[in-house]
């Protein structure tokens, strides 16, 4: 399904945030990224949606090669949650989660805001099945809370039905309650629409308790890869700990994304967000 | 080496160099600032502005004698009462049944004073008039709808240009740079173009009336609102935008639901400043020919009716102010 073959990339100031990757994903499996900050996760994330260009190695999603050219296709089958969220604010909340269909609507429909019954009930669908009521359709997606918005986020990122589904730490600004239910209203939606999942998570227990297989990278290298039962106290223990010890010589990367010709407004955004 | 060292010595705290708020530099600033500034305001008169003011206010309160309070008295004599009334001459208006007069107005004797140049004396016959008591007033207040029919007009129009111009004019959805360049170079353009003499050009072109005016107001503002748009497209939150656009979505779809959805406000509230502004204007613009109520002000200004003149300006001025008031509420409402 998404395969990472001997995947490495080495920033522009020598640092190699992921070395010799190679993970095979299967359909509907809930991947979740562990790692301490700094061990790539996010880079790895970045290069499936094509943010970041792999130094070396191959990334294949359904038997096709991600490459610059394709990569316009390739992004429409995948949808990424980000931590901020990135809702429209002052935009409806069936209008929020009807913009995940924006690259496939037509042009004119668009523009005056029509969507076909079918995608309008489609939205609605999704967001009964991340547990919304009638009453938040037509609210803007500024009046409701957080742990809403992150469901009207997990709404829009399946309405393209995509196959992979990348979550860039969702959780992280929810209380424990409202991430749990978060998190299985993300998994019930993987299942239903048949996605794959790549979560990245900061909390080992979340990921032990919804994680089909976890993968944990350290230093740019897997350091652990099966089902959350093989991930024992000592594993968990030296994740975190080892990283430690490598403080000082350790060095973020700054996040440089790919130059995309086909979207010359999009660079711009990369600047301003960096 | 050694001459870092020096730098990054520590000096005892008693030497260190505290701020000084009035130094030399400061005293001949401000000397340089008084020469000029006394020199340009000798240019534009204002000595003289404030020894006549002065003059004028003593003279209200029975000292002297002021050129300035006598002008004001004369305008103030002559402009009271104002007149809101129509009087017509009965023998110059064509198929009026004295039988249905239109309601409240009657009809009057009095002299009709005619010159003769030939003989240089003036004659004066009996005739009747025609008056209306609020003839005037409602001539006046037709003239300043259309005045607002100018400004909406104008800010449609102005609109209509600005908005395709000011997502050209957008840094990051500018199809090129140089479109970008030419854009804001447009922009600032009719910017620079103040409404007036615009409109004396579009009154040698397209003749007196308003469509002049209407095309003095949409060209001028449309800079300025495009300006104010682009600006806001420029400064919209990146964080929608980029989660649409990595999704695939190309960047007419992002502008469409990234962008409007969160400038609209702002533009809303530039759109009804522009249209205030144009009304505002549009009764000037008809002082050089370009319709409005300002061409029926030049008019009776220039025939020294300074009654008729007191009407039209109270008409203005409640407009403003009404126009005010409901655009406050308004601007209350969509914030």
């Amino acid at each position: 399904m998404l395969i990472f073959d001997n995947v490495s990339r080495i920033y522009p100031d020598g640092t190699q945030a992921v070395k010799d990757v190679s993970v095979q994903l299967k359909q509907g499996e809930f991947c979740v990224l562990l790692g301490p900050s700094g061990a790539g996760k996010s880079t790895l994330m970045n290069m499936v949606n094509g943010l970041v260009e792999p130094t070396s190695g191959k990334i294949v999603l359904d038997g096709e090669l991600l490459t610059k050219k394709n990569l316009q296709m390739i992004q429409r089958s995948i949808s990424m949650i980000h931590q901020q969220l990135y809702l429209v604010p002052r935009l409806s909340v069936l209008h929020n989660v009807l913009t995940g269909i924006l690259p496939l609507a037509g042009f004119w429909q668009c523009m005056v805001k029509s969507f076909p019954v079918k995608d309008q009930q489609r939205a609605c669908e999704l967001l009964s099945e991340v547990g919304l009521i009638e009453k938040h359709l037509m609210r803007r997606a500024s009046e409701l809370s957080g742990g809403q918005q992150q469901r009207v986020a997990i709404a829009r990122a399946f309405m393209a039905s995509p196959k992979v589904v990348l979550a860039d730490e969702p959780v992280a600004s929810l209380d424990p309650a409202m991430s749990r239910s978060v998190l299985n209203s993300l998994k019930e939606a993987a299942q239903t629409n048949g996605a794959t999942v790549l979560c990245t998570l900061h909390q080992m227990d979340y990921a032990l308790e919804f994680a089909d297989r976890i993968i944990a990278l350290r230093d740019g290298e897997v350091f652990f890869d099966g089902p959350p039962s093989d991930m024992d106290a000592d594993l968990q223990r030296r994740l975190y700990e080892i990283e430690h010890e490598n403080l000082e010589t350790q060095h973020t990367p700054t996040v440089k994304p790919v130059k995309k010709p086909t979207q010359p407004h999009l660079v711009d955004i990369k600047e301003a967000v960096a | 080496m050694n001459t870092d060292t020096q730098i990054n010595k520590r000096r005892d705290w008693r030497e260190w160099q505290t701020y000084q708020a009035i130094t030399p530099k400061t005293i001949l600033f401000l000397l340089v600032a008084f020469v000029l500034l006394s020199w340009s305001g000798h240019n534009t008169e204002m000595d003289r502005a404030a020894v006549e003011t002065s003059k004028a206010v003593l003279s209200a309160v029975g000292i002297g004698d002021s050129n300035v309070l006598n002008g004001v008295s004369k305008f103030g004599s002559q402009a009271f009462p104002i007149q809101f009334s129509a009087r017509t001459e009965l023998s110059r208006l064509e198929g009026v049944d004295l039988q249905h007069l239109p309601w409240f107005s009657y009809v009057e004797e009095g002299v009709s004073r005619e010159y003769y140049v030939d003989t240089d004396s003036w004659t004066e016959t009996k005739a009747e008039y025609l008056v209306e008591p609020v003839g005037y007033l409602k001539k006046v207040l037709w003239m300043m709808w259309e005045t607002i029919e100018m400004g909406f007009w104008g800010t449609v129009i102005s609109m209509m240009i600005s908005l395709p111009l000011g997502i050209l004019a957008a840094r990051n959805y500018s199809p090129h740079p140089i479109v970008y360049q030419m854009a804001r170079g447009l922009l600032s353009f009719h910017r620079s173009m103040p409404e007036l003499i615009v409109a004396l050009f579009l009154v040698l072109i397209y003749g007196f009336g308003p469509i002049a005016g209407v095309l003095a107001l949409a060209t001028h503002t449309s800079g300025v609102l495009g300006k104010f748009f682009a600006d806001e497209i420029e400064n919209a939150p990146k964080g929608p935008q980029m989660a649409l656009s990595s999704a695939g979505a190309n960047p007419l779809k992002v502008l469409r639901y990234a962008v409007f959805p969160h400038v609209l406000p702002a533009w809303i509230a530039y759109i009804q400043y522009i249209f205030e502004r144009n009304i505002r204007t549009a009764t000037v613009l008809g002082i050089v020919g370009a319709g409005g109520i300002g061409m029926e002000l030049k008019g009776r200004w220039d025939l020294f009716d300074y009654s008729h003149v007191a009407t039209i300006l109270l008409i203005i001025f409640i407009t403003v102010v009404v126009l005010e008031f409901f655009s406050q509420k308004l601007r209350n409402k969509t914030l």
